[in-house]
């Protein structure tokens, strides 16, 4: 819905993804800043009210949670061209989001043995329907080795190492 | 190797860390050769049914969660903020400058907070006596913030029983009460604190004697500088706050003084002596001198340290005098001590104004006030030492101070006591009888952390928030001042001293209001800018105490000398280097903190020297004697300390607390109950060795190194290992003679590898440690950071008799010397993982789980870990450790058997939720059966990689390489004398890789094992004085 039909940038909401750790689950008052003029009286609605009018949170499903012992870090991959629909899929077309992904090792590991496959440039990092081949002419690997060696991606021992991810 | 050569080699051994392994002790030989002393394969297997169908029950628990749903774990849920305050990211650590205050000295702190939790603490490097380092006891204590056993609400007692309350109900007493007194001005009241300089108590303190003019104000502090004060008062005419400049000082005197360890100012003092230490690779030295009864931090690293009875020092620092022509004393000494006496006036005279003659807070006023006439004598004023203001002087000092509280209750007048902080009950002078007295007043308000043993005894008891929950200020050794800084808000409803005694004056205000008032009142200009520069750095520009003049030191008469009888010994009381006064009783990680010396954890013990265990017919270790002073008596368990002076018994203080908590309840012995006024510090006491043993568990045999190994090698190529692969040492004369030192025994021909050595280590980034054995002084300080930092459990005195403490840096102690030297020199040796190149754990592990990364880290990967242990058998430097238990989810002083009791970590329900608030969310909490180790903090490593990246892709610099200093490892970070540096050995100029280059740089067990550790130590180098009538000595600046 919002990043869908309102074509929101993901970033306007989940605005700490690219200095820290977490893409942050926003404050209510992220989404009052709207829905203190759009469906003001929605019941769906009714529990972004409450917190925004009692200052406690809304109590928000985890649906991408990793296990505690891996620390994986929006703002790294972010900073080095990894786009949200790599790991999130495409959630401008989810009415609910769910996991797109199995978010395991495994598949982490796929991408940090070749990242060329989905890497893409900065500042098309949140588009969800970017296309390499309509954008830049280049197959998606053509860019992506390009990339990995413009960012400075480090080769597949380092990525693949345990303490990239694990403490 | 056999048993039989083994012996032979140990019989050789120039380092030991206890007598048992001096004296080859089978036992202890036998326990060196099996990896895991203390376990019994049978402990696990003697599981009850009942037990074993307790721990089914909670797998199946735990099965019937994972078939529930399609998940691998419960449905976890985020919630975030309602309105998110400003600069806050969800995750993102905060920093903000506090301070902690101990026996009213405060030392500046960075307090962590994550996600609005306090979690770890570094020195504030802007503080003038932190300098970004901090100690053992900063470093807890934010595990007591989280103590579940705080208390957590007002009771009054109503006829013997505790009725809770809540403050307002306090408050409407105090007001009716104290109300009811103004009027007759106070009669009757007094107040008992703890020592505190801070402005805003001292202002509150002053509008109480406004407002009650009759009441008096009383303060006590076990640990105190009565006789250094009282000591400056004798030679000056004013208490005056002595100040010595370690930077200058090349020649140190120490006198029962521990300026390094128990020292106020030690973290300033240890950071100053060490760059005349460090300064070895230019070619000179200071030279520390101590004489003491107890081996105290600052006797460990002394060129020159005797070991002597407390009553003996007068005597000695009067030969001193004489010597270098002060006074015309003659002083009948011994040989050592006159050999001491020559070579330190010998330095003295020949550093003028270069000097500094210290003497310790338990020798009595008079030499105190010769120390002063000698460093007077000596041109060290306003060179090397200079004074201020004492502000924490009072009449008659703490001693005094009680004792007037104490006569003023005994003879009924008193109807009023309000007890802020401060545990009297337990630690005043026992023969006060405090815990009587208290009794004898109407009115007891007792404002305290813990429901201790005078809280018991009160009428009513009033929680205190911990100086992380509350706004305060204090001053710093050179009186700087300091904003305490809230991180949380109270977490047990408690409130601080200044709050509780603004309510009492009857201007009840939030300690934010008080601070603001105290220091607006003195502010020049804009109060607010300077409000904010002060929160942000956490020290008040120019205000340290103005240097103040001293005329000519008046001289004084010597105290008369002690005699003891055969039967007895001078007992000497300390504060202890976990405990300190006990006030840190319910903290296990200082419980399990090794002692620095002794390295006993779970108690203290009365230290004695070998000589007189062996004539009184003690063993090395849980002996028991009586010890009586003046009529009271005390059984404890003794422990020989080598480095001990002969003819003394040391009684470190803080132990056998009855009303501490869960964890210090009953551990080890109150030695307080000797403590009479009469005897403070020092006095005779008749020694009885009696029936019966006790249990210590010191960890100085755990994890020994072996050195076997090494030595077979040697016999095969028939170079004998002549510096040890262990420890490498010399005194600066032969290191001036010899730059190649430390690498004679270097063979260079038997780098034989196992595999093709590791090829990957071509990333930018190689990180690598070294420690500077030279200026490591063994304070602790970086393995409690290490603790706090890395989530280390706490097991508990069984566990650790096992050797199975958890502690992924410990500090090794050494010495050298024959067993009947009555002081063997010190070698601290502080251990953790070296980071081998070619890990000897890795090529053991059968599944992989120890494997290395890119950067050269050796990682432990805890899922794979199945718990074979064979890593930890591999280890040459013993610094793996294996959950033996879920370590985390046990009460440290619990059941014997904890896993019958506690369900899995998994299920996280049996931890307490308040004690889980003090994990550093960013490291692993490991489970039981799998090993760990130190990881070089992978997790700051990796913080510092992802802010250079991040900071890089958006310009904000110009490499996203981590530049030399931009990663600090907590135990760095603590070190105060900066012996720990990490970095990037591919940076040529980082300051870890100049450091490797150092002459002095070695690799432990590397040439034997050829291991290759990125952790390389440098070797200890001293600066004894030549012996009279060899040639002059070295490069002795």
């Amino acid at each position: 819905m919002h990043a869908g039909q309102l074509g929101m940038d993901c970033r306007y909401c989940h605005n700490t993804v690219e200095k820290a750790g977490f893409a942050a689950i926003p404050p209510t008052q992220t989404c009052m800043n709207c829905h203190a003029h759009i469906r003001t009286t929605s019941e769906r609605l009714a529990p972004v009210r409450d917190s925004y009018a009692t200052g406690k949170s809304i109590d928000w499903v985890k649906v991408h949670d990793l296990a505690d012992y891996v620390y994986f870090n929006h703002s790294a991959h972010l900073a080095k061209g990894v786009g949200c629909v790599s790991c999130h899929g495409r959630i401008d077309k989810m009415d609910v989001v769910h996991n797109d992904q199995p978010l395991t090792m495994g598949w982490c590991l796929e991408c940090h043995r070749a990242p060329e496959k989905h890497l893409r440039p900065r500042d098309q990092i949140t588009n969800m329907t970017w296309d390499p081949l309509a954008e830049t002419g280049k197959t998606q690997l053509q860019l992506g080795l390009e990339l990995k060696k413009q960012y400075n991606i480090h080769d597949s021992a380092y990525m693949t190492s345990c303490s990239t991810c694990h403490r | 190797m056999g048993q039989q050569s083994l012996t032979e080699h140990l019989r050789g051994r120039t380092y030991w860390r206890s007598l048992e392994q001096l004296a080859d002790s089978p036992e202890l030989a036998a326990s060196m050769e099996r990896e895991f002393p203390g376990y019994e394969p049978g402990d696990l297997l003697s599981m009850t049914r009942r037990g074993f169908m307790k721990v089914m029950a909670a797998s199946m628990a735990l099965a019937g969660l994972t078939l529930s749903g399609c998940r691998r774990w419960p449905q976890s849920q985020v919630h975030p903020f309602a309105y998110r305050p400003e600069g806050a990211a969800p995750g993102v650590p905060n920093y903000y400058a506090t301070m902690m205050e101990l026996g009213g000295v405060a030392t500046g702190l960075l307090a962590k907070s994550y996600d609005g939790r306090p979690i770890k603490l570094e020195g504030n490097s802007l503080h003038p006596y932190s300098l970004g380092a901090s100690d053992a006891y900063a470093q807890a204590s934010v595990l007591s913030l989280y103590d579940p056993d705080r208390s957590r609400t007002p009771l009054e007692k109503q006829q013997g029983k505790n009725q809770q309350r809540d403050w307002d109900t306090f408050l409407r007493y105090a007001q009716d009460h104290f109300g009811d007194l103004k009027a007759s001005g106070g009669r009757g009241v007094a107040i008992l604190t703890r020592s505190a300089s801070g402005p805003t108590f001292v202002r509150l303190r002053e509008l109480f004697h406004k407002t009650f003019p009759s009441a008096t104000w009383h303060v006590w502090e076990p640990i105190n500088l009565d006789n250094t004060i009282a000591g400056a008062n004798l030679a000056f005419g004013q208490p005056l706050r002595t100040h010595y400049d370690f930077t200058k000082a090349q020649v140190i005197a120490c006198f029962d003084a521990d300026p390094l360890g128990s020292h106020p100012a030690h973290q300033r003092y240890a950071r100053d002596w060490a760059t005349l230490r460090r300064s070895v690779d230019q070619g000179t030295m200071s030279r520390l001198y101590a004489a003491e009864s107890n081996l105290s931090i600052t006797g460990g690293v002394a060129d020159h340290r005797l070991a002597v009875r407390p009553s003996r020092v007068t005597a000695l620092l009067a030969a001193v005098a004489a010597e270098v022509g002060l006074a015309d004393i003659s002083v009948e000494l011994s040989p050592e001590e006159k050999a001491f006496v020559a070579s330190l006036a010998k330095d003295l005279k020949s550093h003028p104004g270069a000097s500094a003659v210290i003497v310790g807070p338990a020798q009595p006023p008079e030499v105190h006030a010769l120390a002063h006439a000698l460093n007077q004598h000596l041109g060290n004023n306003t060179k090397t030492v200079h004074y201020t203001d004492e502000i924490l002087a009072l009449d008659g000092g703490c001693a005094g101070s009680i004792k007037s509280l104490a006569d003023a209750i005994a003879s009924g007048g008193v109807s009023t006591l309000v007890v802020l902080g401060g545990n009297p009950a337990y630690d005043a002078p026992a023969d006060l009888a405090f815990a009587d007295l208290l009794a004898k007043v109407e009115h007891t308000i007792h404002l305290s952390e813990y429901y201790n043993e005078t809280s018991l005894l009160c009428r009513w008891h009033l929680p205190e928030a911990h100086y992380l929950e509350a706004w305060g200020d204090g001053r710093a050794w050179d009186g700087a001042v300091s904003t305490q800084q809230p991180l949380i808000l109270p977490l047990f409803n408690g409130k601080s001293t200044i709050e509780l005694l603004a309510a009492l004056i009857g201007r009840p205000a939030a300690g934010y209001d008080l601070v603001r008032e105290t220091l607006s009142a003195n502010a020049k200009g804009d109060f607010e800018s300077a409000w904010r520069q002060l929160l942000e750095m956490g020290v008040l520009p120019a205000s340290t105490l103005p240097a103040v003049q001293v005329g000519q030191a008046r001289p004084t008469p010597l105290p008369a000398a002690i005699k003891t009888t055969p039967d007895q010994l001078e007992a000497v009381f300390t504060p202890d280097a976990s405990m300190y006064d006990g006030r840190f009783a319910n903290n296990g990680w200082l419980q399990e903190m090794p002692d620095p010396m002794s390295k006993l954890t779970w108690d203290n013990a009365a230290l004695i020297s070998k000589a007189d265990a062996d004539r009184l017919g003690l063993p090395t270790s849980g002996g028991m004697v009586r010890l009586e002073i003046a009529g009271r008596s005390l059984d404890i368990a003794t422990f020989i300390l080598p480095g001990v002076a002969p003819g003394s018994v040391i009684l470190p203080l803080g132990y056998g607390r009855t009303a501490a908590g869960n964890v210090g309840d009953n551990v080890g012995f109150n030695t307080y109950a000797l403590r009479t006024l009469a005897a403070l510090d020092f006095a005779p006491a008749k020694i009885t060795k009696i029936d019966g043993s006790y249990l210590l568990a010191a960890t100085q045999e755990h994890h020994l190194i072996d050195e076997v190994g090494a030595s077979g090698r040697d016999e095969r190529i028939g170079q004998p290992n002549k510096s040890g692969s262990i420890i490498h040492e010399a005194t600066l004369a032969e290191y001036q003679a010899d730059k190649h030192l430390f690498h004679r025994d270097d063979h260079g021909n038997i780098k034989l590898q196992l595999w093709e050595p590791p090829s990957s280590f071509n990333d930018p980034h190689a990180w690598g440690m070294a420690v500077d054995m030279t200026a490591c002084i063994g304070c602790n300080a970086c393995a409690v950071a290490c603790q706090a930092e890395n989530n280390v459990p706490v097991v508990g005195k069984e566990q650790v008799s096992k050797n199975r403490e958890m502690h992924w840096l410990r500090v090794d102690r050494y010495f050298k010397g024959a067993p009947d030297d009555p002081s063997p020199q010190v070698i601290h040796l502080p251990m953790f993982c070296m980071h081998c190149e070619n890990a000897p754990c890795e090529s053991v592990c059968p599944v992989a789980a120890t494997t290395h990364d890119a950067e050269g880290l050796n990682v432990m990967v805890y899922n794979r870990c199945i718990g074979t242990r064979y890593c930890s058998n591999n280890c040459p430097y013993k610094v793996r450790h294996f959950n033996y238990f879920d370590f985390h989810a046990t009460d440290p002083r619990g059941s014997a058997q904890p896993w019958l009791d506690i369900p899995d970590t998994q299920q996280r329900t049996a931890i307490d939720q308040i004690r889980q608030m003090v994990y550093n969310p960013e490291v692993t909490v490991r489970m039981r059966g799998v090993m760990e180790k130190c990881t070089y903090c992978v997790q700051r490593l990796s913080a510092a990689k992802i802010h250079a990246k991040v900071d890089f892709a958006n310009g904000k610099r110009e490499s996203e390489l981590v530049q030399d200093g931009e990663v600090v490892t907590a135990c760095q970070s603590a070190c105060p004398t900066e012996a720990i540096v990490f970095g990037n050995l591919n940076d040529p100029h980082s300051r870890v890789s100049r450091l490797h280059a150092n002459a002095r740089a070695y690799g432990m067990l590397d040439e034997p094992l050829n291991t290759r550790p990125r952790t390389k130590h440098l070797a200890i180098v001293r600066n004894p004085a030549t012996p009279a009538g060899a040639a002059d000595d070295g490069g002795h600046a």
